[in-house]
């Protein structure tokens, strides 16, 4: 008889969710058509002036991937309810906050990463300076993550309602709003050739608390879902 | 000679209930089980079997009452993987296949000595779907598939809710065989059923639900 090691079950839980990810690749692309279709908007609606665009791209691009990532944030947990899979992932003998802490990683890689890899394009669409765009990366690897984050604790309390989307919203959105501040501080800071380390040390002082913190209150919040 | 069991029970309920808003679910439960034990939970529609065996899970809080385990209360970080349940919800991902679900399990659990995926699977009827995403499968294959988790996976205690349910009459003397080995092999279970079970090694242990 084997038991699991810790490595394996993360292995697992991360390789199962990337799976299942790939083989819903068209699920993958609609964040990313979604995030690029409303920068396209902005332009149409303020007029193709470079000096407007150029001040609101770095806020737009943050903003927009944000609502994208909020589009798949509902899907996270909804399906492991629905069939059963977090029943048996709570009986696993294996920590149920690390566990799902590889499922968060699991879906920021699917839904996130490819949101990041496309905003230089959307920053372009808005003709951002590309002397920008490092600190632009940078801020968006550090907020989409405390999204991410945030995102599954409230997803994990409100499973169990109806309409969970619209309350999801409503809950998440007041809660972005420091990483949007900070995020946004450093391009507007790089920008202008201010110093925007600061900002950015605040986005990772942030995640790195929600990485410690999320995962728990997330576990917390499912045992109480299942146990009723 | 009289064969006195001194044996600590596996698993042990002291007046074990559950309510939920208020309301008790089912009368309290007094039951022990043994190592190499099989017991049939019994009762109507509504009289709470599947609430006791998610209680026994861990997947419900114990609502009154004492369980204890091998003797000592029941603390679940201890015991916890010892005890498999499967219910309704089968705990497959249906964009997996039975191959990679399984490896899901064991990535997860560990795997029980001396099993394989690939002779366990074709033992339990899915030869050829292996690999076939369990969406395509029908609804007992689902069942068997589910089964092959439990036989894969190291564990003293099954808890299963109507396992019977969408199975064949092969299906339904393979859970008897699984059963039969799980018990055999030292491993204790609990079995909810409407039908009637042809359990092979023995009469079970029978307990009696009532709402």
């Amino acid at each position: 008889m084997s038991r699991a090691t810790l490595t394996t079950a993360c292995a697992a839980m991360l390789r199962r969710d990337l799976t299942l990810a790939w083989r819903r690749r068209g699920d993958i692309a609609m964040p990313v058509l979604y995030a690029l279709i409303v920068t396209m908007l902005f332009p149409f609606a303020l007029g193709p002036e470079d000096t407007l665009l150029q001040r609101i791209a770095g806020g737009v691009v943050l903003v927009t991937v944000l609502l994208a990532m909020l589009l798949a944030l509902d899907a996270m947990f909804a399906s492991d309810i629905e069939d059963g899979s977090l029943e048996q992932l709570v009986l696993a003998p294996q920590p149920l906050a690390l566990m799902l802490g590889m499922k968060i990683l699991a879906h920021w890689v699917t839904i996130a990463l490819p949101l990041i890899v496309i905003s230089p394009l959307m920053a372009a669409l808005l003709h951002l300076p590309a002397s920008v765009i490092p600190v632009l990366l940078l801020a968006l690897l550090l907020a989409t993550p405390l999204l991410s984050l945030l995102g599954a604790v409230l997803v994990a309390l409100t499973v169990g309602t109806r309409r969970s989307g619209m309350l999801l919203a409503l809950m998440l959105l007041p809660l972005c709003v420091p990483a949007v501040i900070f995020a946004a501080g450093a391009v507007a800071a790089a920008q202008q050739g201010l110093p925007w380390l600061a900002p950015i040390s605040w986005l990772a002082a942030a995640l790195v608390l929600a990485v410690v913190l999320a995962p728990l209150a997330c576990a917390a919040a499912l045992r109480i879902a299942l146990d009723s | 000679m009289t064969a006195v069991r001194t044996v600590v029970p596996l698993l042990e309920a002291r007046a074990v209930s559950f309510q939920r808003q208020d309301e008790p679910v089912f009368a309290p439960l007094d039951f022990r089980l043994h190592e190499g034990e099989l017991a049939l939970v019994e009762g109507d529609n509504g009289s709470g079997k599947t609430t006791l065996l998610r209680m026994l899970a861990g997947l419900l809080h114990l609502g009154a009452g004492d369980l204890l385990w091998r003797g000592e209360a029941l603390q679940r970080d201890l015991c916890a993987g010892d005890i498999l349940f499967l219910g309704h919800q089968l705990g497959l991902k249906a964009d997996l296949s039975p191959r990679e679900n399984l490896r899901v399990a064991t990535g997860l659990h560990g795997t029980r000595e001396g099993m394989d995926s690939a002779s366990l699977l074709a033992e339990i009827g899915l030869r050829g779907y292996e690999d076939e995403p369990v969406r395509r499968l029908s609804a007992g294959q689902k069942k068997r598939a589910a089964l092959a988790r439990l036989a894969m996976l190291p564990a003293t205690l099954w808890l299963l809710d109507e396992p019977y349910a969408n199975l064949d009459r092969a299906g339904i003397a393979l859970v008897n065989d699984m059963l039969e080995r799980h018990t055999n092999g030292g491993g204790a279970a609990m079995v909810t059923s409407h039908g009637t079970v042809s359990f092979h090694g023995g009469e079970p242990r029978r307990i009696r639900m009532h709402g």
